[in-house]
């Protein structure tokens, strides 16, 4: 019994520590920016397959591979902008949201399908990964998750630091709050916009890497990841941070409860049954708030 | 002043829509007695469905701002539906047609019940994840549901889906000729369609509906009932989507998983965006055009999804109103430019407001 729980709540922490980086990259963007990157996962399979070249074809350490993946996710993030939101931004600000929506949505695809073209369907096995387990009496635990856990706690802490106390992370912060103050005061807002595309590219990327060795590589990779982000975002509220990670903890032990009990095909729709009851209940998410327009 | 040109503005289109309306007929017409190839008749058919869909999304996101991303999954539902009918009742195709339309109806009113206190982003989130929850849970249905012969079948069909539950009639009235019958209930399909969506859109409800989507507040605090048109608009809208659903299934006398599929979305997406959003016969300009670049990428086979990715962002990216928008930019260009244009300030108005 007590190893069922306990595998259980291993299994919903490993993925839920996958979740809240998902999340954490969509949400910053939103946040910041009001963009739904729709080709976020397609940016998180890129960064598994690039880390799957480096240390494969190239030979390149691990250590290597991780920081491509970074990169790879960075650049993406970067190209994102130049190409497509610098421009959207120059048009109608009311069609921004959707405009840049539908774009990405148009991008991921392509990215996606780009990823196919190279690698080819069948699924890959990553090898950024490590075996073995530590075992403490009746529990199991595998390296991996402990791994994956612990990588994504640093990355928070990294990206609580970069948002909290450096420069760019109060202009980042000042943006999001009101963008045409911080216009005023002499934030220059599209860099701060540049910079929140590489910097959720780049945690995109790390969670790709994550992702895939938890499963396989495959094109579809983000897919799965990133719906399930969405739904965090949403049952937390779009741009709220703390609230995506506790959303992203809470939900996927549920996730992992639900599978266990009723069966692994109950586990998403159980999910939305969730997000439809919160949204119903409190409609700009558990964490976020009302806000009050003015005409 | 403003009110009279801007009324002069809708009759002078209204007059421009009877015409293209009428060529276009006249070419559905005569088109199957200039189209010999099976195979060019069949994919006009295809495209036929993809504008039918995609007026109706336009309808619902162009028209009324609402970014619901569960278009396919209500043509499904509307296929689904028809073909069940079909199948556990024995039933014609024809009597199943419209309860299977009503079914998706009823799916897209709970649908936009759930989405009703949401916006913007919210409402594709949760549309989309509706949408992939119906497909994951029609996937992974395996238990039997009743016994076909010696073959077990689900529910919902499992990830092979229904077929072979009939069709439209026109193989035994027509022989050889059937896919010339199927295209003319299709074009008739997307004919009632169009001028029932026209109709909605020029009506008051199509003016409630646009000012919702311009500015809710505001339309509220004129007295714009959002609760009520906002579920007519998802009710109308999937009424025609589900028809088309199940017209779709009768005419392949199949309908699987494969249609709730992400890239099947992204091509009406794609085919709105590219036509205009939120003009008449954008999604008919963005099908054909769409229709015509996926052929001629047949010929480069693979790259044809990496293509189609990218006309949707650059499309986006180059031109935000798709390409009727361009053509009435290019218009207005050309009449202020020529010396006939010397028409008082009143029909400049006109033209500018439009």
């Amino acid at each position: 019994m007590l190893d069922i729980f306990v595998s259980i709540i291993v299994a919903g922490l490993t993925t839920g520590a996958l979740y809240a980086l998902a999340t954490v990259g969509l949400s910053l963007v939103w946040g910041s920016m009001g963009m739904l990157n729709m080709a976020h996962a397609a940016m998180l399979t890129l960064g598994g397959y690039v880390a799957f070249t480096a240390s494969t074809s190239l030979g390149l350490p691990i250590g290597l591979g991780f920081l491509a993946a970074i990169v790879a996710g960075a650049v993406a993030g970067g190209l994102l902008y130049v190409l497509i939101v610098s421009n959207l931004l120059r048009h109608d600000k009311s069609t921004f949201e959707s405009n840049v929506m539908i774009a990405t949505v148009g991008i991921g695809i392509a990215l996606e399908n780009a990823i196919l073209l190279t690698y080819g369907g069948q699924p890959l096995k990553q090898p950024l990964s490590v075996s073995g387990a530590l075992v403490i009496g009746p529990v199991t635990l595998p390296y991996q998750n402990i791994l994956i856990v612990a990588v994504v706690l640093v990355l928070m802490a990294i990206v609580a630091l970069l948002l909290g106390k450096t420069r760019m992370g109060r202009a980042i912060r000042a943006t999001a709050q009101n963008r045409d103050a911080a216009q005023l005061l002499g934030v220059a807002v599209n860099r701060v916009y540049f910079q929140v595309l590489v910097l959720s590219g780049a945690l995109a990327g790390v969670c790709g890497v994550m992702v895939s060795s938890m499963t396989q590589l495959s094109p579809p990779l983000g897919n799965d990841p990133m719906l399930k982000a969405f739904i965090m975002c949403v049952v937390a509220g779009l741009g709220n941070l703390p609230g995506a990670i506790t959303a992203a903890f809470g939900l996927a032990l549920l996730e992992a409860f639900v599978q266990f009990v009723a069966g692994a095909r109950w586990g998403f729709p159980s999910l939305l049954f969730v997000v439809i009851a919160v949204l119903i209940w409190r409609p700009s998410g558990l964490f976020g708030r009302a806000q009050i327009r003015r005409m | 002043m403003t009110k009279l040109s801007t009324g002069k503005g809708i009759s002078g289109s209204a007059k421009l829509d009877a015409v293209i309306a009428l060529v276009l007929i006249a070419a559905a017409v005569t088109l199957p007695f200039m189209v010999e190839s099976r195979y060019i008749l069949g994919q006009i058919v295809l495209a036929l469905f993809y504008a039918t869909i995609a007026s109706q999304w336009n309808l619902l996101f162009g028209f009324s701002g609402i970014f619901s991303l569960a278009q396919m999954a209500i043509f499904a539902f509307g296929g689904y539906a028809t073909a069940m009918i079909c199948f556990y009742f024995g039933l014609n195709v024809w009597a199943a047609l419209v309860p299977g339309a009503i079914a998706a109806m009823v799916f897209s009113l709970v649908v936009g019940l759930a989405c009703l206190r949401l916006t913007g982003v919210y409402v594709a989130l949760l549309t989309l994840a509706i949408a992939q929850a119906m497909y994951l849970l029609i996937v992974t249905d395996t238990e039997c549901f009743v016994m076909v012969g010696s073959i077990c079948r689900q529910f919902t069909g499992g990830a092979v889906g229904f077929a072979r539950f009939g069709d439209l009639g026109m193989r035994t009235l027509l022989k050889g000729q059937w896919l010339v019958g199927n295209y003319a209930i299709i074009a008739t399909l997307f004919t009632v369609t169009m001028i029932f969506t026209y109709v909605v859109v020029k009506s008051p409800i199509g003016l409630a509906f646009r000012a919702l989507k311009d500015d809710p507040a505001y339309a509220i605090a004129r007295g714009v009932n959002r609760f009520q048109a906002q579920l007519l608009v998802f009710g109308i809208s999937a009424f025609f989507t589900g028809l088309a659903g199940g017209f779709y299934a009768a005419h392949f006398q199949a309908i699987g998983p494969g249609v709730l599929s992400m890239s099947q979305l992204m091509f009406i997406i794609a085919i709105t965006v590219v036509g205009g959003l939120g003009s008449f016969w954008g999604p008919l300009v963005g099908t054909i055009v769409l229709v015509l670049a996926d052929e001629l990428m047949r010929e480069a086979g693979e790259f044809r999804t990496l293509g189609l990715g990218i006309i949707i962002a650059l499309s986006i990216v180059l031109m935000p109103k798709g390409l009727v928008g361009r053509i009435g930019d290019l218009v207005r260009f050309l009449r202020r430019r020529s010396p006939r244009s010397a028409m008082g300030p009143q029909e400049n108005a006109a033209l500018t407001a439009k």
